[in-house]
C-alpha cells in the first residue's frame, strides 16, 4: 500500500507560540521524503500532525485526496517508528507486532502470516518470543520497524529512529531502510537533524527552519543549489565557507571582492543583482590548498582535520576570516604553515542580505 | 599486588563484621518472636508458678486448641480476609484509575485536585474519627463489611504512588498504542496497567498489611461479635489478669493472628523488600 500526502496551509500553535506557520507540502506516492532541520524547527511536530498525535490548528492534511486531519490516529492508515522505539516492554516481539492487528480484529492466521513475512524480511524471526528488554538497540529498532510493516500502512513515519544507535549500526540501518523502501515501495517520511541520513536516504529533502520550509529538493539539488543561506550553511559537512563581499558586474557575471582585496570572478549572472553587500559561499571541496603566491588568497593554517581520503585545512585569512579548504589525504601541510588558496569560482554561491541565494550556471538564484 | 591482596582481605573482614552485625540484628528481631512462640506452647499454670519454665519442656498445644475452640476465631479470620482483601482490591482499582487520570488526562482543576489528594496524607485518622463514626452511624454502615472497608479506600498514598508510576512511563507507549488503533481504555488496560505491576504489588502489600493489622477503626465500627476482625476479636477474648494468669493463651492468640501475615510475607518477600526500599518507583 502507498499513498500521496498533501499538507495544505497547516498551522500549529502551542499557546502563543507558533510552531508551524501556514506550511504546505505535497508528497507523491512511494516517495521517501526527509524532513531535515535543527532542533525546534517543527519537523517532528509536522510528522506528529500527520500521524494524528498533534492537532492541526488550521489547514488540512490529506492522504490519497481524503482529508484525515479530523480522523483519529489509528484510522489514518499510517505507522510510526519512534525515536525511543516505544515497544511494549511486557509483550514479546510477536505480541508487539500483533497488537495493532488484534485491535482491528484481523484474523489470527493473517496476523501470523504477516508477522512471519516481516520477521523474514527484517531477519528477526529468532527474536519473536523475546521481550524488548532482552534485545539490543539495533534489534529493537528492527522490531519497531517490523511492528510498522505488519500493519501494511499507507505511509511510514520515522521520527529520528537512528539517533539512539551507535555510528556503525546507524550506517547499516540506514542502508537497510533504503532497501526496505525499495522493497515495499511505500511512502515514507523520515525526520532527522542529521544531514547525512537525509542525503543518503531521501528522494527529496524538505529543509525546515524557524516554522517554515526553507527548500524542497533532491539531495544533490539541495547541496549544489541551496535556496537560502540557512540551507547552504546547514547542509554539508564541514559547513559552507561564507565571506562578506561587495559585488560588481564584469562581462555579465558577478565578480565578488572582499575587503582584504581578494577578488573572485564567479559564474553567477549579474542581471537582476543590485550592487551592495553580499556573502560569497564556497564549499570546502571547491577551495584547494596551494603554494602561497604572495596575494590576498593566502593565510595561516589554524587546524587540520585528516579524514583519510582528504584533509580539511582551516586557514585564517589576513582579515581574520577562516576558510576551510581541501587537500589530499596525505597532505604535508602543518598547523602554522602559510598556504595559498585556489577557489573553484564557478561553484561559488552568493547570498543577499535576506539570505536568498544566487548560483552560477542555469537559472540564477535558487 | 600486595595492595590488591590487602584490599581483598579488608573487604572480606568488613564483610565478616557486617555479617556478624546482621546476625545480631536478626536475633534481636527474632528473639521476641521466638519468645512469644515458646510462651504460647506452655501451660498457663506452669508459667504462673515458674516464668522461667518457658525455656524447658514440657510444651503443649493446648493454648492453640483453646484459641480455636473457645472463640469465633475462624469467622474473625474470615472477616479480616474479607476486609483486608476487599480493601486491597478496591484500593488497587481506585488508585490505578486515579493515578492514570492524574498522570495522563488533561482536565480542568487537575493539579489543584492532586494537591488536595496529597493533603489527605497530612490528615491523621484520629482527626476525622468522630465525624466518620457519626456519618457511618447515620448511614447504618456500622457492623457491615462496607463500613469496615470504605474508610480505607481514600488512599492518598495509593493515588500518589500510582500517579508517580504512571508519570514515569514514557508517553510514546500511549502514542504507539493509539496509532495501533487501541481505545483509551485498551491503552490503559493492555499497555500501561501491566507496566505498573511492581507499584501495584507495593501498594497491595502495604494496604493488605495495614488493613489486617488495623485495630482502631474495626474496634469502633464492629461492635457485634460476628463482625469482629481478628485483631478486635482476639482482644475481646482476653480476660482480666490475662497478663498473669493466661499469658500462654494470650501468646497463642498473637501467633495465630500473625501467622497469615507471615505466610503472605514468605510469598511476597521480594516485593516487600522492593517496596520498603522504595526501589519500585522508577
Amino acid at each position: 500500500m502507498t499513498a500521496s500526502i498533501d499538507i495544505r496551509q497547516v498551522t500549529k500553535r502551542f499557546g502563543s507560540l507558533t510552531v508551524l506557520d501556514e506550511l504546505s507540502l505535497a508528497i507523491p506516492a512511494n516517495e521517501f521524503v526527509v524532513f531535515l532541520g535543527p532542533s525546534g524547527c517543527g519537523k517532528s511536530t509536522l510528522l506528529r500532525m500527520i500521524a494524528g498525535l498533534e492537532s492541526v490548528d488550521s489547514g488540512e492534511i490529506l492522504i490519497n485526496g481524503e482529508r484525515i486531519d479530523d480522523q483519529p490516529p489509528g484510522q489514518r492508515g499510517v505507522a510510526m517508528v519512534f525515536q525511543s522505539y516505544a515497544l511494549y516492554p511486557h509483550m514479546t516481539v510477536r505480541e508487539n507486532m500483533a497488537f495493532g492487528l488484534k485491535n482491528i480484529s484481523v484474523e489470527r492466521s493473517v496476523i501470523d502470516a504477516r508477522i512471519a513475512e516481516a520477521a523474514r524480511m527484517l531477519e528477526i524471526g529468532h527474536l519473536l518470543d523475546r521481550k524488548p528488554g532482552q534485545l539490543s538497540g539495533g534489534q529493537r529498532q528492527r522490531v519497531a520497524i517490523g511492528r510498522a510493516v505488519v500493519k501494511e500502512p499507507k505511509a511510514f513515519l520515522f521520527d529520528e529512529p537512528l539517533s539512539n544507535l551507535d555510528a556503525a549500526l546507524r550506517t547499516r540501518t540506514r542502508i537497510e531502510l533504503a532497501q526496505l523502501h525499495q522493497r515495499l515501495k511505500s511512502t515514507m517520511i523520515f525526520v532527522t537533524h542529521d544531514q547525512i541520513e537525509a542525503m543518503t536516504l531521501a528522494d527529496r529533502i524538505v529543509v525546515m527552519n524557524n516554522r517554515k520550509i526553507e527548500q524542497i529538493g533532491a539531495p544533490m539539488e539541495i547541496y549544489n543549489r541551496p535556496a537560502t543561506r540557512f540551507v547552504a550553511g546547514f547542509v554539508g559537512a564541514p559547513a559552507m565557507n561564507f565571506l562578506p563581499v561587495k559585488i560588481r558586474a564584469e562581462g555579465g557575471l558577478v565578480t565578488a571582492a572582499t575587503d582584504a582585496g581578494l577578488s573572485i570572478k564567479t559564474a553567477i549572472p549579474s542581471e537582476g543583482l543590485a550592487a551592495g553587500d553580499y556573502e560569497l559561499g564556497l564549499r570546502s571541496e571547491h577551495v584547494r590548498i596551494t603554494q602561497p603566491a604572495g596575494d590576498a588568497a593566502e593565510g595561516v593554517v589554524d587546524v587540520l582535520e585528516r579524514l583519510g581520503e582528504r584533509t580539511l585545512v582551516y586557514v585564517r585569512l589576513s582579515d581574520g576570516h577562516q576558510i576551510v579548504g581541501s587537500d589530499s589525504g596525505d597532505s604535508r601541510v602543518a598547523v602554522g604553515d602559510r598556504v595559498g588558496l585556489a577557489f573553484e569560482a564557478a561553484k561559488a554561491h552568493l547570498f543577499d542580505a535576506s539570505g536568498r541565494a544566487w548560483h552560477g550556471g542555469e537559472g540564477g538564484h535558487g | 599486588m600486595a595492595t590488591h591482596n590487602s584490599e581483598i582481605r579488608g573487604r572480606s573482614f568488613g564483610d565478616r563484621v557486617l555479617f556478624g552485625l546482621v546476625i545480631l540484628l536478626a536475633l534481636a528481631m527474632a528473639g521476641p518472636v521466638l519468645y512469644v512462640i515458646a510462651l504460647s506452647l506452655k501451660d498457663n499454670k506452669e508459667l504462673m508458678v515458674d516464668p522461667h519454665s518457658v525455656f524447658h519442656l514440657p510444651y503443649t498445644i493446648k493454648n492453640y486448641i483453646d484459641t480455636v475452640g473457645t472463640s469465633n476465631v475462624f469467622s474473625w479470620v474470615l472477616n479480616s480476609f474479607i476486609v483486608a482483601g476487599g480493601l486491597t482490591v478496591l484500593t488497587l482499582v481506585l488508585s490505578s484509575l486515579a493515578g492514570y487520570g492524574f498522570a495522563r488526562l488533561n482536565f480542568p482543576g487537575r493539579d489543584v485536585l492532586f494537591v488536595i489528594v496529597l493533603l489527605g496524607l497530612a490528615v491523621p485518622e484520629q482527626a476525622v474519627l468522630i465525624a466518620r463514626h457519626q456519618i457511618f452511624s447515620w448511614l447504618g454502615l456500622h457492623n457491615t463489611y462496607p463500613g469496615l472497608i470504605l474508610p480505607g479506600l481514600s488512599s492518598a498514598f495509593g493515588v500518589f504512588l500510582m500517579t508517580q508510576y504512571f508519570r514515569a512511563i514514557p508517553k510514546e507507549l500511549d502514542e504507539a498504542a493509539i496509532l495501533d488503533n487501541a481505545s483509551r481504555f485498551r491503552v490503559f488496560w493492555k499497555v500501561l496497567l501491566p507496566l505498573t505491576v511492581p507499584a501495584q504489588a507495593t501498594l497491595g502489600i502495604f494496604t493488605f498489611l495495614g488493613a489486617w493489622n488495623d485495630y482502631f477503626w474495626p474496634l469502633i465500627s464492629a461492635t457485634k461479635k460476628e463482625m469482629f476482625t481478628l485483631t478486635v476479636g482476639i482482644a475481646s477474648t482476653q480476660q482480666n489478669f490475662a497478663q498473669s494468669q493466661g499469658i500462654g493463651f494470650l501468646m497463642a492468640q498473637a501467633v495465630f493472628a500473625g501467622a497469615p501475615i507471615l505466610i503472605i510475607y514468605l510469598f511476597f518477600q521480594k516485593y516487600i523488600v522492593t517496596a520498603v526500599s522504595g526501589a519500585a518507583v522508577r
